[in-house]
């Protein structure tokens, strides 16, 4: 079989805080048009993975490797401008402005720089763009409404919009369906289903349920190191998983 | 779909334009009763507007507290004079004016923006102080007494001039100037780089995730309100004919907020109208009594607690609704 390079390529990744190992030592890679599902009790440093990927914390060692090229340590504008793209677990948007303009912000990066200093109404594909993801993500009725005044359910699904706007190659979720209802959660799991037939996603999810059947391979992490990696029901069966997550072996 | 922002933009631009009749009425009105005193005091009043509208541009949008912006004010008044009295040209003095505010907000950008919030309203505090005190103590710019003897001067604009010692003429000149400065701003802030300073101000750490190093945007940001509040100082000698170190203090700085917090803050134009009025507010009291600083603080109160969106937000919801209607037609 041809090597294909994986989208996203992680090496020997570790950070700690004073004493304490919050990553350590973890490699895998992320397969191209995958969802690859990093799960792990509370602490297990899957959100400090995260910001290491992403350019948030630069790591004391190891690498991370974006299609190949080495982009280890820079900072997330460059890892933006570089395909990967991510949401966060808290809700980080921007609460006093529209829905549509959050998208429009978050799009502008599709046009030329050129663009940044002409009328907003100049960036035609950054519009088209808005208008897609409106429609995409259900959200065409609440264009005009100010996103501190939406629901939950759909700050988070906004959340996912706002970082699928650049067109990433890679798209890192951070617990996309926390908080959510039962319903919302479900709604949430086909949306990132539907998702991966165009990008390649790393998510984040502490409902394992949920990323059984959702994702193609499971990192499951314990402590700051990486204790298994294998499709859902080889990690389910993993021995070392059991003992991590029920405390019996 | 109309643009929310766009729309509160154009309602800016008809206050301004309310502003400007109001300006040309006054203007008639000063030529006809042959008023110096009230038409020299409207055109103070616009210079301070533009000083008040580069605080607006960093406060209101950027969300950065800057309470050191008279260093700039104050840079183009004392650079202004010096370049009128060496060479007697309009021209010069703004050329002059302008190469100072692009080096020194530069250099005070690079400085204040490596920190935040409380820190960042005291460095620029610190910074026009050092400025203050350093011109104060300087015989060569006239120290305490400032600088004086800046000569009378005919602005050439081509077609036609404009003697500074005209009172309708140069109270004109500066009206459009001021405008030309709102023009300017309002434009920049309805582009996409103007947006994303309004992202910073909403969240600063989402705008580094979708691709922008938010360095270079609060740079941006704090070189354009450097310039305006720098030109606007440049004004203020053709006006007065001198440049004093007070224009460098702290109450020049913590004038212009208050001014902008009076007229409403993120609205550009509230800087302008808060402006007019808290020289009207200063002259009316001024002429009762001396303490017109108490009634000021006690007006600035007033505003903070009942109109948290300032004068301007009395008025614009209702212009931005009426033109969302009319645009959707």
């Amino acid at each position: 079989m041809t090597a294909v390079r994986p989208v996203l390529e992680v090496a020997d990744l570790s950070i700690s805080f004073g004493g304490l190992k919050a990553v350590d030592q973890v490699s895998f890679a992320v397969e191209r048009n995958r969802v690859t599902t990093v799960i792990g009790p509370n602490g297990a440093g899957k959100s400090t993975l995260f910001n290491l990927i992403s350019g948030a914390l630069a790591p004391h060692r190891g690498h991370v490797l974006l299609e190949g090229r080495d982009v280890t340590g820079a900072p997330p504008y460059r890892m933006q401008a570089a395909g990967l793209a991510r949401s966060f677990q808290i809700t980080s948007l921007f609460f006093e402005l529209s829905v549509a303009e959050n998208l429009r912000l978050a799009a502008q990066v599709l046009e030329p720089r050129v663009k940044l200093g002409l009328p907003v109404g100049s960036s035609a594909k950054a519009r088209t763009r808005v208008q897609e993801l409106l429609s995409q993500f259900k959200l065409d009725e609440k264009a005009g409404q100010i996103v501190g005044e939406l629901s939950h359910g759909d700050q988070r699904r906004l959340e996912i919009a706002v970082a699928l706007a650049s067109k990433p190659k890679i798209l890192l979720l951070d617990e996309p369906t926390q908080g959510m209802s039962h319903a919302d959660t479900a709604d949430t799991a086909a949306l990132v289903r539907s998702l991966s037939n165009d990008v390649t996603i790393l998510l984040i999810e502490h409902d394992i349920g949920l990323v059984m059947d959702l994702s193609d391979t499971i990192v499951v992490m314990h402590q700051g190191r990486k204790i298994a990696e294998g499709a859902p029901h080889a990690v389910r069966a993993d021995q070392a998983v059991q003992t991590a997550y029920f405390g019996h072996a | 779909m109309r643009d929310a922002i766009t729309l509160q933009t154009r309602a800016g631009h008809w206050l301004v334009a309310l502003l400007v009749l109001g300006g040309l009425v006054f203007a008639v009105v000063g030529f006809a009763t042959g008023d110096t005193f009230y038409l020299r005091l409207a055109t103070e009043a616009l210079i301070f507007g533009g000083l008040a509208l580069s605080v607006d541009i960093l406060l209101g949008y950027t969300g950065l507290l800057s309470l050191g912006q008279a260093l700039y004010f104050g840079l183009g008044a004392y650079v202004s004079a010096l370049a009128l009295i060496a060479w007697q040209s309009f021209w010069a003095a703004i050329g002059a004016s302008l190469a100072a505010a692009l080096v020194c907000g530069l250099a005070g950008g690079l400085i204040a923006n490596r920190v935040r919030g409380v820190y960042f309203a005291l460095i620029t505090f610190g910074m026009a102080q050092v400025l203050a005190k350093a011109v104060y103590n300087t015989r060569a710019l006239g120290a305490s007494d400032g600088l004086i003897g800046v000569p009378v001067l005919d602005i050439n604009l081509g077609l036609f001039s404009v003697s500074s010692a005209s009172p309708v003429g140069f109270f004109l000149f500066v009206l459009a100037v001021t405008v030309l400065f709102y023009v300017l701003a309002a434009y920049l802030l309805d582009t996409p780089f103007g947006r994303l300073l309004i992202a910073l101000k909403a969240n600063e750490n989402r705008v580094l995730f979708i691709g922008y190093r938010t360095s270079t945007l609060r740079l941006g940001s704090y070189l354009v309100a450097a310039v305006i509040a720098t030109l606007s100082g440049a004004l203020y000698p053709m006006l007065r004919g001198f440049a004093s170190p007070e224009l460098l203090f702290f109450s020049t700085s913590g004038n212009a907020v208050i001014t902008v917090i009076l007229g409403g803050v993120g609205t550009l134009v509230g800087a302008l109208y808060g402006s007019v009025l808290l020289t009207i507010v200063k002259s009316v009291v001024g002429s009762w009594t001396e303490h017109h600083l108490i009634v000021i603080g006690l007006i600035f109160m007033a505003v903070v607690v009942l109109l948290p969106k300032g004068l301007m937000g009395l008025v614009q919801p209702a212009l931005v609704s009426v033109l969302g209607r009319g645009s959707r037609r």
